[in-house]
């Protein structure tokens, strides 16, 4: 005896998409889940309720340029993938003003290191207030990796810790080959 | 619109239009620790009402903005007698080249692809403005 076919199998039909360190991704397709795996990086995830269009992004702030005469991280990258990520959900139909944020990550797993996890929350805090994003849930900082599920179309987060596994291999990256700030004149 | 920290009578005046406030703040840091003067509005409306009646040497504008766009701007400005020719540079997170030609036919003088470098962003206000 079989099942009514009436019934999807909705498990079966989940598409899957892994968001790497430096990736901003938007979408309302609802069969979609994002996922990453976060050490000291930080995944901003921001939903629009009203549009159910979702994205997500995955961020380490650069070490501070050799030339730069400010201590601190650069967080000009930062800065370009939250604005990729926001332009990304308007472009398929979100309004900035409906966003909610979540933040997920910024762990300091290397007791003995800088605290890189901390100086990533604390830009990502500092981003959703100057933009007037409402941030409505953290889970940051600490000393374990996390594994977060997304899904975009409904704004459902899934966080768990990882403990047992390697922490994701993540390195400061510099600018990105991207990021060149090219100048072209007309 | 958010005035500046004290500049020199002859340095070149820019103003950014951008809806995000990390990226005026931003902005308005690398510039004016340049040596130019800035003024900036949050969108292309703002941007307009204030240039009814104010000068610049340039303009520097986001793309994707509410109420109205870099595209809508620089449309408007170029029809207007007092900015017809004024310089605007696009300043975009935006790399294609569908969009990078919409910005060229409505008028706009330069386009620069964000993060950007504050260096070369002021070398090509200097040159747009010699």
């Amino acid at each position: 005896m079989s099942a009514p076919s009436s019934i999807p199998d909705t498990s079966a039909s989940i598409k899957r998409r892994n968001i790497l360190q430096g990736e901003a991704y938007a979408s309302g397709d609802r069969q979609l889940e994002l996922s990453t795996v976060l050490g000291s990086c930080v995944s901003t995830c921001l939903y629009d309720p009203k549009a159910r269009i979702g994205g997500m992004n995955h961020f380490l702030l650069a070490e501070p340029l050799g030339h730069a005469p400010k201590a601190g991280y650069d967080s000009d990258y930062g800065l370009y993938l939250m604005e990729v990520l926001i332009n990304e959900m308007l472009s398929l139909g979100a309004s900035k003003r409906n966003l909610k944020g979540r933040l997920y990550g910024g762990a300091n797993i290397n007791a003995e290191l800088a605290p890189i996890g901390s100086a990533n929350a604390a830009f990502a805090r500092d981003f959703l207030k100057r933009e007037g994003i409402e941030q409505v849930f953290e889970d940051l900082e600490g000393r374990h990796a996390r594994r977060i599920h997304f899904r975009p179309a409904s704004g459902l987060v899934r966080c768990r810790e990882v403990i047992d596994e390697t922490p994701p291999r993540e390195k400061p990256l510099g600018r990105p080959k991207s990021a060149l700030g090219a100048v072209e004149l007309f | 619109m958010q005035s500046t920290i004290p500049h020199q009578p002859d340095a070149i005046r820019v103003l950014t239009v951008d809806d995000s406030a990390s990226m005026r703040a931003l902005l308005l840091s690398a510039l004016t620790s340049r040596g130019f003067k800035v003024e900036q509005a949050e969108d292309g409306q703002e941007a307009l009402d204030w240039l009814a009646d104010h000068e610049v040497d340039v303009i520097i504008t986001d793309i994707n903005m509410p109420r109205l766009d870099g595209f809508g701007l620089i449309e408007k400005l170029r029809t207007s007698a007092l900015h017809a020719d004024r310089p605007i540079l696009v300043l975009t997170t935006e790399s294609s080249d569908e969009k990078k030609a919409r910005a060229r036919n409505a008028g706009a003088t330069g386009w620069i692809v964000k993060p950007f470098d504050a260096e070369k962003l002021s070398t090509a206000l200097r040159r747009v403005t010699h």
